[in-house]
This record gives C-alpha cells, sequence and structure tokens, in this order.
C-alpha cells in the first residue's frame, strides 16, 4: 500500500518536468521577438534590447530554460508581459473560481453519469435504454460552448430561472452557487455521458459474469446483487474521473467564455490575443499540473475500490 | 455436412443479401453513423455548388432576415445567406477532421508500433513522452499551440493532431504488446523474416481496428476543437466561414434570431454525432464478445 502509493508519487515527478520541458520549448519556439511584442512595431534599437537583456532573451536557449526552471521551483513564473504583475499571482488569483467550476462539473457527472449508465445496463435493449444512450452519445457530441448557449436562451431568458453571465456579487455565496448551476451543468454534460456510458458497458460486462448468476442462485435479494457488481465497476470508473477532469479543465475555457465568468479561462483569452506569452505559459502549467495532481489524488484512492491494488 | 453442401451448390448470393448476413447492417448505430458522415463529406465536398448565395456577399439591406424560401436559413448581420456559410463553412470541419484523423493514425501507429515492438529504453522512453503529452488536457494544449503559432487552419490541425496522437499510439502500443508474444510472430522471426516485414505482414493487419476507432473518434474531437477555437476567434479567421465562427457571430442575435447560431450548432453535433457513432459501431460489430452478447443477464 506505501509503496503503491510512493510510486505514484515519484511517476509525478517526471511527468510535471516534461510537461514544463514541452511548455517552455512550445511558448519560446514562437515566430517573432516577444521584446517587439511587448514594446510595439515602433520602439527603439536601445529600448528592445535592454527589454530583452531585462527579460533574459538574449541568452541561449538553454541558459532561458534552466532560469525559467529554477524560478518554477521558487514558484515564479516570470511577470505578466502587459501588468508587469507576477504571472504566478496573476494565474492564482483566478484559479479557484476555474477549479470549483470544473470540480463541481465532475461531481455532477459522476452523480447523473453512475444511475444513467446502471438504469441502461440493467434495461438493456429497452427503450429507456435506447433513449439513454442517444441522450449521451449528443452529450459527447454536441459543442459544450453551444450548449451553454441554448441553456442560457432556455433557462436566463426565455425561462428566468439563472443569471446569464456572470459569477454572483463578491462575498453573497447564494447568488454565487446560483450564477454556478448553469454553466456547472453544461460544463458536466460531457463527462455525464462519458462516465454513463462507461457505467454501462462494465454493468453489462459484469451482469454476464457467473458470480452474479450463482448470487442470484443463493437467493440473495437483487438490491443487493446490484450493490456488489457496482463495486467491481468502480475501478473503471474511478480510472476515468481524471480524463473526465482533464476534459473539464479545457472546455471550462469556454464555459467561462460563454457565461462571461472570471475565471483561468477568461485570462488565458486575455493573455491569448494581447500576445502575453508569461500569463499565457503560466496558466497552461497551473492548469495542467493542477490535473496532473488531480490524477495523483485519483490515484491514490484506487486501492479503495480495488483490493487488488492493496495487496 | 448435407447443409454445407447444400449452401455450396446454391448460386453465390448477390452483394447485397451477403452484406445483410454481416453485423454491420443490422447495428442501427453504425448505420446512422454511416448516414451522417457521409452526409457530413457529401456537404463538404458538394457545399460550392449546392450553395445558392455567395458566402461572402454581403447585403446590409437585407442584414437578419429570417429564415424563407430565398434564404434557407435567414441570414447574418451583414446580409450573408446563412445556409450557404454553412455549406462552404463544412470544409474546413471536414479538411481538419480528415487531417487529424490521418496524422494522428499514421504517427500514433508508428510511435505506438515502436514502443510495443522494440520494448526496452524505446518503449520507457516514448511511453514516458506519450504521457506527458497525455496529462495535458488536450483543448488546452492545443489553444497554448494556436495562441502562439498563429491562427490557421494548419496550426489548428497541427494542434489538435499534436493533442490525439498519444492517443492512438497508447492504444497501438497495447494491442502490439498482446500480438508481439504470439507464436506466429515467433514463428517469423524463426524463419528469419525481417523485423520491418513481420511489423507490415503480421503486426499491423492485427492491430488496426481497435486504432482506427480511435482514430475515428480523435477525428470526432477534432471537429469539436476546430469549432471551439474557432468560436474563441483563434481559428480560421472572418470572413471566411467556419461552423464554429457562424455560431460566433449569430451570438449577440442569440434570442432575437435564434436561427444563426442553432443551425451552425446543428451541423457541428451532426457531423460529430456521426462520427463518433460510426467509431462505436465499429467497435461493437469488430469485437466477437460485444457482438455474441448473450443474454445471461440476470435483471432481465
Amino acid at each position: 500500500m506505501l509503496r503503491y502509493a510512493a510510486s505514484r508519487l515519484i511517476l509525478v515527478i517526471p511527468t510535471v518536468l516534461g510537461m514544463v520541458t514541452i511548455a517552455f520549448f512550445t511558448l519560446r519556439a514562437l515566430p517573432g521577438d516577444p521584446a517587439i511584442a511587448i514594446l510595439g512595431e515602433f520602439a527603439t534599437e536601445q529600448a528592445l534590447q535592454d527589454l530583452r537583456v531585462a527579460l533574459g532573451l538574449d541568452q541561449p536557449l538553454w541558459v532561458q530554460f534552466g532560469r525559467f526552471v529554477r524560478g518554477l521551483v521558487a514558484g515564479d513564473l516570470g511577470r505578466s508581459a502587459i501588468t508587469r504583475q507576477p504571472a504566478m499571482r496573476e494565474v492564482m488569483s483566478v484559479l479557484p473560481p476555474s477549479l470549483m467550476l470544473a470540480g463541481c462539473s465532475v461531481l455532477i457527472a459522476i452523480l447523473a453519469g453512475l444511475p444513467i449508465g446502471m438504469v441502461s445496463a440493467l434495461r438493456q435493449g429497452s427503450w429507456v435504454d435506447y433513449l439513454l444512450m442517444v441522450v449521451t452519445i449528443s452529450g459527447i457530441s454536441f459543442p459544450v460552448f453551444w450548449i451553454g448557449l441554448i441553456m442560457i436562451v432556455l433557462f436566463a431568458h426565455t425561462i428566468k430561472l439563472f443569471p446569464a453571465v456572470g459569477a454572483g456579487s463578491p462575498g453573497d455565496l447564494l447568488s454565487q452557487a446560483h450564477a454556478m448551476v448553469l454553466p456547472a451543468i453544461v460544463l458536466a454534460a460531457g463527462g455525464t455521458a462519458y462516465i454513463a456510458r462507461l457505467t454501462r458497458s462494465a454493468m453489462l460486462e459484469i451482469l454476464r459474469q457467473d458470480y452474479m448468476l450463482v448470487a442470484k442462485a443463493m437467493g440473495i435479494r437483487e438490491r443487493r446483487i446490484l450493490w456488489y457488481g457496482l463495486r467491481n465497476a468502480l475501478p473503471p470508473i474511478l480510472g476515468v474521473i481524471g480524463v473526465t477532469f482533464a476534459v473539464a479543465i479545457g472546455n471550462a475555457i469556454l464555459v467561462e467564455v460563454v457565461f462571461s465568468r472570471p475565471g483561468l479561462g477568461s485570462l488565458i483569452i486575455k493573455a491569448t490575443f494581447s500576445r502575453d506569452y508569461q500569463l499565457l505559459q503560466a496558466g497552461l502549467l497551473v492548469l495542467s499540473i493542477s490535473v496532473v495532481l488531480v490524477n495523483l489524488v485519483l490515484d491514490l484512492l484506487y486501492p479503495l475500490v480495488d483490493p487488488r491494488v492493496r495487496r | 455436412m448435407t447443409t454445407s453442401a447444400t449452401a455450396d451448390a446454391a448460386p453465390s448470393p448477390s452483394l447485397w443479401i451477403r452484406l445483410r448476413r454481416t453485423p454491420y447492417l443490422r447495428h442501427r448505430g453504425l448505420m446512422t453513423g454511416v448516414v451522417l458522415t457521409v452526409l457530413f463529406v457529401l456537404v463538404a465536398l458538394l457545399g460550392p455548388l449546392l450553395a445558392p448565395h455567395d458566402p461572402l456577399t454581403t447585403n446590409l439591406r437585407n442584414a437578419l432576415a429570417p429564415p424563407g424560401a430565398d434564404y434557407l436559413l435567414g441570414t447574418d448581420r451583414f446580409g450573408r445567406d446563412v445556409f450557404s456559410r454553412l455549406l462552404f463553412g463544412a470544409r474546413a470541419s471536414l479538411l481538419v477532421a480528415l487531417s487529424v484523423g490521418a496524422i494522428s493514425l499514421t504517427c500514433g501507429v508508428i510511435i505506438g508500433t515502436a514502443a510495443g515492438f522494440a520494448g526496452g529504453w524505446t518503449d520507457r522512453i516514448l511511453l514516458g513522452l506519450i504521457n506527458i503529452l497525455l496529462a495535458f488536457p488536450g483543448f488546452l494544449l492545443a489553444l497554448a499551440f494556436v495562441a502562439v503559432r498563429g491562427s490557421s487552419l494548419g496550426n489548428v490541425i497541427a494542434a489538435v493532431a499534436i493533442a490525439y496522437t498519444p492517443r492512438v499510439a497508447i492504444v497501438m502500443r497495447a494491442v502490439v504488446m498482446t500480438i508481439r508474444p504470439r507464436q506466429f510472430i515467433e514463428a517469423s522471426y524463426a524463419i528469419g523474416v525481417p523485423t520491418l516485414r513481420i511489423v507490415w505482414k503480421h503486426v499491423l493487419p492485427n492491430s488496426l481496428p481497435p486504432v482506427i476507432v480511435v482514430a475515428t473518434v480523435s477525428a470526432a474531437f477534432a471537429v469539436l476543437a476546430e469549432a471551439g477555437l474557432s468560436f474563441l476567434g483563434l481559428g480560421v479567421q472572418p470572413p471566411a466561414p467556419t461552423w464554429g465562427n457562424v455560431i460566433t457571430e449569430g451570438r449577440p442575435f442569440l434570442v432575437s434570431h435564434p436561427w444563426i447560431s442553432l443551425s451552425a450548432g446543428a451541423s457541428i453535433a451532426a457531423a460529430v454525432t456521426g462520427l463518433n457513432l460510426l467509431g462505436d459501431g465499429v467497435r461493437d460489430t469488430l469485437d466477437p464478445f460485444l457482438r455474441n452478447q448473450t443474454s445471461t443477464n440476470i435483471f432481465k
């Protein structure tokens, strides 16, 4: 058990290092000069040169990389080219609402996806199964921002249930929760469908097993048998929650734009259009590393649902 | 014996009858997927011929016209025909889907085969790289790439292909690893067949089906990702039409003139649903375990 946890923890280090390397070199391989991007076309050569020295752009790439990694270890990802604030601080200030949104949507996806998949598997081939599978294939196939726009028209304009934009007034938890409902549901659509389909196929596999037939023959009540079945379906389901979270983080950018919510999505878009690569890089890294950490936590939870890992 | 003898004596059945005996035509999802995908491809190829209007011609006096006989899906804020814009926009989506599918299939198969067949350090390094790329949220990686490289269709394709190639590679590696220890591979080695020839003749044909399914799904994701990037203004730049930027153009008029965004979104939804159903259906019909699923379901 401890060895398992340790091996998982150690695996995180090369992954994060690899991600940092890829993020650094992808964003450094940019065409054009960041100094010109910051100061504009009409800056004097002297000013450009000064800024390059200040940003360390005059150094060889590997020196820049070393400096970047050293800064990263200390939690310093450079300064935003536009606001001149530390990029890390800017990112951290908008991280909580984004993580909250993605977290809520994954929770909804689990709570809705599990029962949908169970019902589908138990009623395999019936019209209920058919209908649920049509709904879930839509959940995977429809663009999340389009679902968001439709939900806004339906539940914010036609029926005035939820606010169409914003994240509620600051300090007012109730209004924040109220504003979170619609975006979280929209963001959960894909995950719900994904988990429902996986639960269905996992349950169908389990229902065919001999031990289920034995349990039935022994006269164990159906509800109890179902509970055994669900417990056996949990490991593969836990396995995809990490993927669901990663997809939710990516899609959160789109949902935040649709609902005009503050968050990392809006920050990344802003950074993109103002060519603020430091900020973009910080946003990409912080979000990606948070996905790795969530996956680590899920890995550590694995022994709870799969006794084989416990040994 | 007698039944097989009579079957041999009978005239060989027509292609249609033979096709109907396969599991493919009976699979409703697969058939829906095939129809939607064929429709998607046809619309993209024939779109310019079918389009009743030029997708770029503006006519401000006829802006935001409702759907009617002349403008099937109405016009947008500049008076451009939405229906024609969608027909032309299909090309970008199809191009992205095909390119990403083909690139992720080719690169994924090569990387996956190399990792699975070589084993040892080659495998460890490649698997490490695959896992690092998989750890990035796909859409976020694509967005960062396009943000730095600039928004063009080529960059969108490259970005999404980078994000989805590892998915194909990891499946390919897993399949190759199940084939490698089999006896016919060992036998080929024993009679001195070169490794590349073994891969080409024995490993690839036996491992392609599941990988093609993953590539189909990555093509579906590619359509969604392209639409998402276009929606954010990072895809093909207006006025050139894509399904994603038609949704963006319709966004301010969502409540008053919903047909613009609705029809564009429905086009994306139909194309992606088609590709997903195609992938699912092929997987279902190819997998003998799923196909012959006997109903020992104790709850029925």
